[in-house]
């Protein structure tokens, strides 16, 4: 198969240019101008269409198993694939939690039965992510884990944060903070500040995250640890990881769309669709999450895919569960607020969602666009508008808060191993 | 108008012309246009006054009245807030007032609900109590002629206080200088959620006042952690005569949306005496602003069911 005239784009090696793929048996063989069909060979017209290394997710919720009717990994994974994304890593939270090998073992069987995409669990920190066991990471590395996270909920011991954190870094993985002080969150609904007084909601206060935060920053400090934030929201927040990356501390962080898209003014008549957590902060944190993203505090957007039923999230804004269904969504957001409002380039946003992801979980064969590895890539139209229709989408997950929004950029094909899936 | 759900959502002139209405109801000059019409009262919290309030209103003006029993109700059964008023719909319910803890549970199921059912909000959480507002400005005009550029002065647990945001969001609208006074604990969480004057000092805050509104002190949240006892609320905070003749405006009203914890946000003797009777008078009027608020949203169509 041979895509022609696409414009490449890979962070990698910050090479952004029109060239030629040539792909033979699900590999790359061949990148180059001007490259000639070969018999029988498959020819793919991409010209005037971006290519970029497949879309990798660090950051998702497929809830399968235990919480089927909000979303499964079938679900998942075809929502995953409709938005463009070649490899993601699903949380633990699920029932029973992926803390232990058979169920690390069942979805990662589950979802081959479904696609090639690079499927990589991120297993729970504690068992039962009850902040009491460390969870057997050798075992569950040997089995597929790619990092661990109790996300969903804070590892909030510190004792055990430092010894899970120097015995998972003894065996080159990661783990992924769910920066929050449940003191502070106490229940609340929205961000704390003027809409959650007005409407008589209760407030998430600011640093319910950047308290985590600090703390955390000095356990890791204290080891010299390789630590990842998940979905960073507040301008202190990034403010604390900005000097500690200054300070030479081996963290890395991540936002999600919502965070650089919204905020608490958007919330409207008492919509369950907005509750997030964090939830959705002010225009202040929204502008330092964009100076986040970069000045490269933020290395990662994850999608933070957190599906609910519909019902659940028609329910009273106060009962409804929090998370948005956010892979089809993702790039979208990102190409119309971050590179058409000339916020970010192009290559630094393809980064975030492509190489920086990649790496800083080790994931292989994903990340890049180079000779010799897979054909994982993604297919973008950089200038289709287009309106976001929830009803449409193929997570379970048919609400949005960005259902009717209109966007610029699409993925129009998902390439899993050379095989292309055409999206719509 | 089409519902009332809080006063955000309706106009200045819409108020003035619910108090007009309310003004000729109490004169005895206006007859009811929604005879026969049927109301339902969905009340999923403890009320009293509001609900006695309704019922009388809706008496008065010859509407039928369903006393919806929220805890032997379906609800109890699991059904949703949004079936149970689709079912009253159909059996020919044609408004329904809704009293619940949770804020915004009206404007959520507005959204569900595909029949063109009356709502009202009789309070919802921490949220809205606009019928209680439309009183409380009926009963200060009625005292004071006009609310403009007069300080009204509301003490109390104002951050768990519906009334309090009903209330600065009407008389924002009709340009009244509001002034807010408690301790940091029952202050609200963000304060430039409203244009308004903040105090810790209550002889600061009552000091020349026209109005001085007392919200009920919640007392079992001082149970709860994070607050100290609520004798060192009533040390600070509790309004009584003294404090009124010394600081506030000759002839202050004295109100309250009740129930009243006596001797603790205020003195029995208060109560008890001339100035205390505005409290009353503020109950009574809440039946001929409630009539008109009734009569303005359902006169027309009947439900058609």
């Amino acid at each position: 198969m041979l895509l022609k005239n696409g414009k490449i784009v890979n962070p990698k090696n910050n090479f952004e240019g029109i060239s030629d793929i040539r792909i033979k048996l699900g590999m790359i063989v061949e990148i180059g101008k001007n490259l000639k069909v070969e018999d029988g060979e498959e020819l793919i017209d991409l010209t005037g269409k971006i290519i970029t290394p497949g879309l990798v997710d660090i950051h998702c919720h497929l809830r399968e198993p235990g919480f089927n009717a909000k979303e499964t990994i079938k679900t998942g994974i075809a929502s995953a694939i409709n938005g463009g994304y070649t490899a993601i890593c699903p949380m633990a939270n699920t029932k029973p939690q992926v803390d232990n090998s058979t169920t690390l073992t069942y979805t990662i069987s589950k979802a081959k039965e479904e696609s090639e995409i690079g499927f990589h669990p991120i297993c729970a920190v504690t068992k039962g992510l009850e902040n009491e066991k460390i969870v057997n990471v050798s075992e569950l590395l040997n089995n597929g884990a790619i990092a661990f996270s109790d996300d969903g909920k804070p590892v909030e011991n510190m004792h055990l944060l430092r010894e899970a954190l120097k015995y998972i870094n003894s065996h080159n993985a990661v783990i992924i903070s769910h920066s929050e002080d449940s003191s502070l969150a106490n229940s609340g609904v929205i961000n704390e500040g003027k809409v959650s007084t007005r409407l008589g909601l209760k407030g998430i206060p600011n640093i319910t995250e950047s308290l985590a935060v600090a703390r955390e920053l000095e356990v890791v400090r204290s080891i010299n640890g390789r630590y990842h934030f998940a979905h960073i929201s507040t301008k202190r927040s990034i403010e604390l990881i900005r000097q500690a990356k200054k300070d030479g501390l081996k963290v890395t962080a991540e936002t999600a769309p919502h965070y650089f898209s919204l905020t608490e003014d958007d919330i409207v008549d008492y919509d369950a669709k907005y509750k997030v957590n964090p939830p959705l902060r002010t225009k202040e944190d929204l502008e330092a999450v964009i100076k986040g993203l970069q000045d490269g505090t933020l290395d990662v957007i994850a999608t933070d895919h957190a599906p609910h039923t519909v019902a659940e999230k028609q329910s009273p804004i106060q009962n409804a569960p929090m998370g948005i269904a956010g892979f089809e969504t993702a790039l979208g957001l990102t190409l119309t607020n971050l590179v058409h409002t000339g916020k970010l380039t192009l290559m630094e946003a393809i980064r975030k969602l492509t190489y920086a992801p990649a790496s800083i979980l080790n994931i292989p064969n994903q990340g890049s666009i180079e000779i010799g590895k897979p054909a994982n890539l993604t297919v973008i139209d950089l200038n289709e508008e287009w309106i976001v229709n929830a009803a449409d989408f193929k997570s379970k997950c048919r609400i949005s808060p960005f259902d009717k929004f209109k966007l610029k950029g699409k993925q129009k094909m998902t390439i899993i191993k050379g095989k292309i899936i055409n999206i719509g | 108008m089409e519902h009332l759900i809080d006063i955000k959502s309706i106009s200045k002139e819409e108020i003035l012309d619910i108090i007009n209405l309310a003004k000729n109801f109490k004169n005895g000059a206006k007859k009811s246009d929604v005879e026969k019409k049927t109301l339902a009262l969905m009340f999923y919290e403890n009320s009293t006054r509001t609900r006695c309030s309704f019922e009388i209103a809706a008496q008065k003006l010859g509407m039928n009245i369903i006393n919806f029993d929220a805890s032997h109700s379906s609800l109890s059964k699991g059904e949703s807030l949004k079936d149970t008023i689709e079912n009253l719909y159909f059996l020919g319910v044609d408004a329904v007032v809704i009293r619940h803890s949770l804020s915004g549970i009206i404007n959520n199921v507005m959204r569900l609900v595909k029949y063109p059912v009356k709502f009202v909000n009789g309070g919802d959480g921490t949220h809205a109590h606009p019928s209680q507002a439309l009183l409380d400005f009926y009963t200060m005009i009625e005292k004071i002629g006009s609310v403009e550029n007069k300080k009204i002065t509301i003490v109390g647990d104002v951050s768990h206080s519906r009334v309090a945001k009903s209330n600065i969001s009407l008389l924002s609208k009709m340009g009244a200088d509001i002034h807010l006074c408690a301790p940091t604990y029952l202050q609200f969480e963000n304060f430039n959620a409203f244009n308004v004057t903040y105090h810790q000092n209550v002889k600061d805050a009552v000091k020349d006042a026209n109005v001085v509104m007392v919200l009920r002190v919640q007392n079992e949240r001082h149970e709860k952690s994070g607050y100290p006892d609520s004798s060192e609320y009533k040390r600070l905070y509790e309004i009584d005569s003294n404090l009124l003749k010394e600081y506030a405006a000759k002839d202050v009203i004295l109100m309250h949306p009740g129930p009243a914890n006596r001797n603790i946000e205020v003195s029995s003797e208060l109560l008890d005496n001339q100035v205390g009777k505005t409290i009353l008078e503020q109950a009574q009027n809440g039946v001929f602003v409630r009539m008109a608020i009734l009569n303005t949203l359902l006169k027309g169509d009947s439900n058609a069911s």
